[in-house]
């Protein structure tokens, strides 16, 4: 049976912020069908890294692909890809369905989306998505992106803390979700810091440190004999934790 | 796009209250004069002397007034807005994963700023005409010291003034637009682009500081007034190629700053 193929591919990533080295020849890549967790301690990287992969910003080096076709600002392979990066942000003053119509017919689109039903499903806003958006709570605005990015039903995802502001019945329904999504053949690249969480979720793991590639792998490979994910996330992550404390 | 910028932007409470303050100028300067239409506006001369005249005669009178401070500082408020708000909101990062390509952010924006400046001109003539018809009814256009302007002339001309002042605003709006790309925040371009208007302005006044004000646009928003005078007008031309070329530069500008900006350093 042939592997499945590569989705997301970063080669050699590198993204320099004035003095600070963000990312650093950062290479890893997902196959279609997985599920990955970017994971770190804050500040290594994992935000610099997902922009450079959905062109946001321009890498000092490297490449950053989605389907074999590399990404840069407003690419059209974009628009297979469910985005949600650097929280939630939409027009204050109208209401969560002008939002999200407003994003899909930018993309030069006929409303409705083809996912739209199934995303508002999970959004959960019932009769608020016809509210403002300025009055919606940091939760309900996390909801309404996500739907933001499931209404195209894409089948790459990338995903910035997609359970920010969840309740727990929320993460469990965002979970199923991805997990359906991938169970289709989507492929998913999320960003956490909740490990238990991940644990639950992930297929796989790439973990950054200091903009480095730390790990990366099957997240039964990477957990291995540790008791948890935790414990192999921190024993990867140089004791940076220790330092915290 | 467009449909993006102007849902945004357009349809938006500040700016309906922003146009509303522009239509109601005019409608506000009538209403002193409703006892005396047909006559002469006190000791005043030109086309505020004439003001109560005609419909016409009001409408121009109310752009003479509005063109130097109101209108441009209008005109900045929805430039900024529709160069900025969207970074501002963060809603941009959104727009380029929609995707949109940065060519039809731009475009979009600049066919937005363009229609919003021709909305505000046309909001303060139609606010002029409505006013002055209502107050003191169409009769032909009085020119203090000269004959009346037949129909034909008079059409002509408050076309070719107005058509003047669009393409002034549609400069201020340039200026406005570029900094709103260029500056972090919208609030801080605006306030940029209104100091430049009363700057420029004050500078227009000095006639030591007359080589500098001679190659800022402000210098020449007023010379459709001319077109007015039994003195005749000014050469209209300058000024237009001015606010062209002002337009122009800032444009060119503001697709550099796009083009060379990772939007999200």
């Amino acid at each position: 049976m042939p592997a499945p193929t590569v989705t997301i591919q970063a080669e050699g990533l590198a993204k320099r912020y004035r003095r600070h080295l963000a990312v650093d020849r950062l290479s890893f890549q997902v196959r279609e069908g997985e599920i990955c967790a970017l994971l770190g301690p804050n500040g290594a990287g994992k935000t610099s890294a997902m922009r450079m992969l959905v062109g946001l910003s321009t890498p000092d080096s490297g490449t950053a692909s989605i389907a074999g076709t590399p990404v840069r600002l407003g690419a059209p392979v974009l628009r297979r890809v469910g985005v949600l990066i650097d929280g939630p942000a939409f027009v204050p003053h109208l209401s969560g369905t002008a939002n999200l119509r407003l994003l899909w017919s930018a993309g030069g689109r006929a409303w409705p989306p083809p996912g739209l039903d199934e995303a508002l499903d999970l959004a959960g806003l019932g009769a608020a998505i016809g509210r403002r958006v300025k009055g919606y709570s940091m939760g309900m605005r996390q909801r309404l992106m996500l739907a933001a990015a499931f209404m195209r039903r894409p089948d790459v995802l990338v995903l910035d803390e997609p359970a920010n502001g969840l309740d727990p019945a929320e993460v469990r329904a965002l979970r199923r979700h991805l997990a359906d999504r991938s169970a289709a053949g989507a492929t998913v690249l999320i960003s956490s810091h909740q490990l238990a969480e991940v644990q639950q979720l992930a297929t796989h793991a790439v973990v950054l440190n200091h903009g480095r590639l730390a790990a990366a792998g099957p997240l039964g490979d990477l957990v291995g004999a540790h008791a948890s994910l935790e414990d192999a996330y921190l024993a990867m992550t140089d004791g940076y934790h220790d330092a915290a404390l | 796009m467009l449909r993006f910028e102007l849902t945004t932007q357009l349809v938006r409470v500040r700016t309906l209250i922003a146009l509303a303050c522009l239509a109601g100028v005019p409608v506000a300067a009538a209403i002193p004069l409703a006892a005396q239409p047909g006559q002469r506006n006190g000791n005043e001369s030109g086309l505020f002397g004439a003001s109560p005249y005609s419909a016409a005669n009001h409408a121009m009178a109310s752009l003479e007034f509005m063109a130097p401070l109101l209108l441009p500082i209008v005109v900045a408020l929805l430039a900024c807005a529709i160069a900025s708000a969207d970074r501002d909101w963060g809603v941009l990062r959104y727009l380029y994963v929609a995707p949109v390509t940065r060519e039809r952010l731009l475009a979009a924006k600049l066919a937005a700023t363009a229609l919003a400046t021709l909305i505000a001109v046309v909001v303060v003539m139609v606010a002029g005409f409505a006013a002055g018809t209502v107050v003191f009814g169409w009769h032909p256009f009085h020119i203090i010291g000269a004959a009346p302007l037949t129909t034909g002339e008079a059409t002509g001309r408050v076309l070719a003034a107005t058509g003047y002042t669009l393409l002034c605003m549609l400069a201020m709006a340039a200026i406005a637009f570029t900094l709103g790309l260029l500056l972090p925040r919208g609030a801080e371009a605006l306030a940029i682009a209104v100091g430049f208007v009363v700057v420029a302005s004050i500078i227009n006044g000095q006639h030591a500081l007359h080589a500098v004000a001679a190659v800022l646009p402000v210098h020449y928003w007023q010379n459709w007034i001319g077109l007015f005078d039994p003195a005749g007008a000014p050469d209209l031309a300058l000024g237009a190629g001015v606010q062209l070329a002002t337009t122009v530069l800032c444009t060119t500008a503001g697709w550099l700053i796009l083009r060379h900006r990772d939007p999200a350093a």
